[in-house]
């Protein structure tokens, strides 16, 4: 909060006024300074008109209480406190004298009691009863409810309310006990700069003040005016202060502070319509009553916070659960919306992890998000969790949606790739429940609740509710969780990988020695047997048959090695893949296949074909196993009919082979594309059984699919489709 | 008439070695051949090296090279072969079980100067064999072919 947000000038003559050397008093009550052999320094201008007949004079108190005060001086004296110390009679006044101790001074305030005004023992068991009653509440709003009450029972007060902070000390009034002369201001909001931060700090020093009429005009102190009042009961208040009190229709006021460890969490305000005094044991039972409702807050916060934490711990370990139990970890966040929101209680949420975006709840769109994630990336990721209550002061663009995400809290969950878990925050405005019309106009002038409610309004336009330090350990909590699967997936896929390098090594080896070890016995056996056939010309026919059956089992012994070999190599070799002319791919073939086909009577209806994209000779091979097949199955069929064809689909071109042969029984399809599998037996159709095996591999090596229909005797039909290229 | 150069085989299977030797025997080359069983061997012989210090003088019409071989193998021998600015212009057929495409690569990389893939066919390896012969030991040489007038010789180096 900065004065430069303040609209207008009163409040920033609050913050600069010299609040705590007034120079005066206010005038129900004497001020005196004396050293610290009870000898007068100063006095307050009013000293003498109150000592009036019969009540005794200056002297005549420090007379009559003189050792006495300077016994309480000596043994009780704070440096830091104001201190009760007790209730002089003289002539038949009664005087309740209060001191503190400022510098090388003794402060002494002089105010009139009634005999019969009580203390603060008559109090006890009031006071006893309200300490139960506090114990015994819930909520915060509970304990203030019951503060509130028993204060206004003790003081007589039309209203008190109970009155917290924020962090960036705007108000809320989240308690309030009242009767019918002043308005409620229940769930009221000021903004902070309602009180300026000098004044909260005096508040947090001093933790009671009162004013009986702020209509009172103020009292000098003679000689002294730069005296500091920080700790006198009866320093004078600033006039901007009056002017509020009377705007509020407040002629009275008394406010206690309620300090947890040092720190000012909210005030007890009391008010009333018309003047009132409040004796100093009424207002030391407050005080304590203050006290111990600081302790109580401070209690509860801390259990209210480890309720938090336990609660969003147990969210927590289930979203743990689901990612744990989910395929893909990521999708244990983004299939339960619910958890992933009531984490950290966000309207919304995103999660941006390998490329994709999912939006959960109420979010900007997705394209805002993945600009809003840009920028995440281009800050760095030191402070993650980010977090911030008003996006759009950071990232401007954030302006356009503060409905959505005027709160914004980040993990990043990768250190290289751009991945997130986001969860948005409405502005505050949509969350704040009213239970009066804070705009109705209850008082005029400067400064008054409506006006205040309109510069709250305006304080935390954009702003979200703040993200409470529970949440944010567990969001650092799900943070290492999270990166611990992703690194420990990333170090199985590197084992993976490691290992996958190592097994296609090892197979490389294995074919190359194969290839040269494997085919030799081979070529031996064929090349012996066929140097005896020769020296045995003459020999049986019997002989030589069982020679030519040695020389063809070994020959075909040795294509299969190479089939093998050449099946293996296709599955290590580079792809580089091209536009592919398939129409020409397919005349090629055609033209190499001719040989096949000679002396058949083949019908072909070839369409033009859809372009491809992949490497031509690897496609060629596929043409070449497709039409080869066609051929080699419609052989007894005449005419045999063999039809090409492509279609263009919106995902990707298929392109299909179709003849009128043999065919297959679909029971077996699966078979189809096997290595070294058939559905014919060997002395009907001659082939080792890799061609579709080879097609597969290629059209799969291509990320696309190959898939076969057809019945016995009825032909086949074999499709092929290839992702379209990139153009 | 001018002496003809020998053809240096260099394999380290026997069985490859017999049946190599059948085929160059039964083609119509006149040419003497120098058989090596491993690639060290091939070079002492091709540099006058070693036990070959005081072989007589002459280097081969062509070298048959096996690719896999012992101690040095095809590669290396021909990448000393092709390096060398005494034994460069010499003919080299590498000989090899496979066709893998790396040994093919590789080969004409170094400058090999035919590269046949042994077919499990013996006809056809026969003929691979025979035509290899006459290209390398003969076409390249002003020589035209002639019958043996007796059995092929057939010397280790």
């Amino acid at each position: 909060m900065t004065s430069g947000q303040m609209p207008s000038s009163a409040a920033a003559d609050c913050a600069a006024e010299p609040i705590r050397t007034p120079g005066s008093i206010q005038p129900h009550g004497i001020l005196l300074v004396l050293n610290d052999d009870l000898v007068l320094l100063h006095r307050s201008a009013n000293a003498d008109a109150i000592l009036t007949e019969g009540k005794g004079s200056i002297d005549q108190i420090l007379r009559a209480g003189g050792d006495l005060i300077r016994a309480d001086l000596e043994c009780s004296l704070p440096d830091d406190g104001t201190v009760t110390l007790r209730t002089l009679s003289i002539g038949d006044a009664c005087w309740t004298v209060t001191a503190h101790r400022n510098d090388k001074a003794v402060i002494l305030e002089f105010e009139e009691t009634a005999a019969n005004a009580g203390s603060l023992d008559t109090l006890y068991p009031q006071i006893r009863r309200s300490v139960e009653q506090m114990q015994a509440t819930v909520g915060l709003e509970d304990l203030g409810q019951v503060v509130a009450a028993v204060i206004r029972d003790m003081t007589g007060f039309d209203r008190v309310l109970v009155y917290r902070f924020d962090e960036d000390w705007n108000g809320t009034v989240i308690a309030e006990d009242r009767n019918e002369r002043l308005p409620s201001y229940l769930d009221l909001r000021f903004p902070a700069a309602d009180i300026p931060a000098q004044a909260r700090e005096l508040y947090r020093l001093n933790r009671l003040r009162l004013i009986p009429d702020a209509g009172y005009i103020p009292v000098p102190i003679e000689g002294a005016g730069d005296l500091d009042l920080g700790f006198s009961v009866l320093r004078s208040v600033s006039p901007v202060h009056q002017e509020y009190m009377r705007n509020m229709g407040t002629q009275s006021s008394m406010s206690i502070s309620i300090v947890e460890e040092g720190h000012l969490w909210g005030l007890i305000a009391c008010h009333s319509a018309a003047p009132r005094r409040v004796p100093p044991h009424v207002r030391n039972a407050c005080d304590f009553l203050g006290q111990i409702m600081a302790m109580l807050i401070g209690a509860r916060v801390r259990s209210t916070e480890t309720a938090e934490r336990v609660v969003r711990h147990r969210i927590e370990s289930r979203i743990l659960g689901h990612m744990a139990a989910e395929q893909r970890f990521i999708e244990g966040l983004t299939l339960y919306p619910e958890d992933i929101l009531s984490l950290v209680d966000a309207a919304g949420a995103a999660v941006i992890f390998g490329g994709e975006c999912q939006l959960l709840g109420a979010t900007p769109t997705e394209a805002q998000v993945m600009r809003l994630a840009g920028w995440l990336d281009a800050r760095g990721h030191d402070d993650m969790p980010f977090h911030t209550t008003n996006l759009a002061g950071l990232f401007p663009e954030a302006a356009e949606y503060t409905a959505l995400a005027s709160g914004l809290l980040a993990i990043s969950i990768s250190q290289i790739h751009t991945s997130y878990v986001l969860w948005f925050r409405p502005e505050v405005m949509k969350t704040v429940k009213w239970s009066g019309d804070p705009k109705k106009d209850i008082h005029g002038g400067r400064i008054n609740p409506r006006k205040s409610f309109d510069l709250w309004r305006e304080q935390v336009r954009d702003h979200s509710l703040p993200w409470s330090p529970a949440v944010l350990d567990t969001v650092r909590s799900l943070t290492n969780a999270i990166t611990g699967i992703v690194l420990r997936k990333a170090e199985e896929m590197a084992e993976l990988t490691d290992e996958l390098r190592r097994s296609n090594k090892e197979l490389e080896a294995f074919s190359y020695s194969v290839s040269h070890d494997l085919r030799a016995p081979f070529r031996h056996i064929v090349g012996y047997a066929e140097l005896l056939k020769e020296e045995t010309a003459d020999a049986a026919p019997r002989a030589r048959r069982y020679l030519d059956t040695i020389i063809e089992s070994a020959f075909s012994a040795g294509r299969l090695v190479d089939d093998l070999l050449h099946f293996s190599q296709m599955g290590r070799a580079t792809l580089v893949p091209i536009p592919v002319d398939m129409n020409r791919l397919v005349d090629e073939v055609r033209r190499m296949l001719s040989q096949d086909m000679q002396g058949r009577n083949i019908v072909w209806k070839v369409s033009d074909l859809p372009k491809g994209h992949g490497d031509p000779s690897f496609l060629r091979a596929v043409w070449q196993n497709l039409l080869s097949n066609a051929i080699k199955y419609t052989r007894d069929r005449d005419p045999a009919c063999i039809t090409i064809r492509g279609d263009t689909t919106p995902e990707s071109p298929i392109w299909t082979v179709q003849d009128n042969g043999v065919g297959f029984d679909m029971a077996y399809a699966d078979k189809l594309f096997g290595v070294f599998q058939r559905l014919h037996r060997m002395e009907d159709y001659e082939g080792s059984g890799i061609g579709l095996a080879n097609v597969r591999r290629i059209v799969e090596r291509h990320n696309g699919h190959v898939w076969a229909e057809a019945a016995p005797d009825k032909g086949a039909t074999f499709h092929f489709s290839l992702p379209a290229g990139k153009s | 008439m001018a002496q003809l150069k020998p053809i240096l085989l260099v394999e380290d299977n026997p069985k490859d070695l017999e049946l190599t030797l059948t085929a160059l025997d039964r083609s119509q080359l006149a040419n003497d051949v120098v058989t090596a069983r491993d690639g060290a061997e091939a070079i002492d012989w091709l540099k006058y090296r070693g036990v070959h210090h005081n072989r007589p003088e002459g280097d081969p019409a062509v070298v048959l090279l096996d690719l896999k071989l012992p101690k040095v193998d095809g590669l290396q021998v021909l990448e000393e072969i092709k390096r060398s600015p005494e034994l460069r212009h010499i003919p080299v057929v590498m000989l090899t079980a496979s066709k893998e495409e790396r040994d093919l690569v590789r080969s004409y990389e170094l400058g090999v100067n035919a590269f046949v893939v042994k077919p499990v066919d013996f006809r056809e390896f026969f003929k691979a064999i025979q035509e290899v012969g006459m290209f390398w030991a003969i076409l390249n040489e002003p020589h035209p072919p002639r019958p043996r007038d007796q059995p092929m010789k057939v010397s280790k180096a």
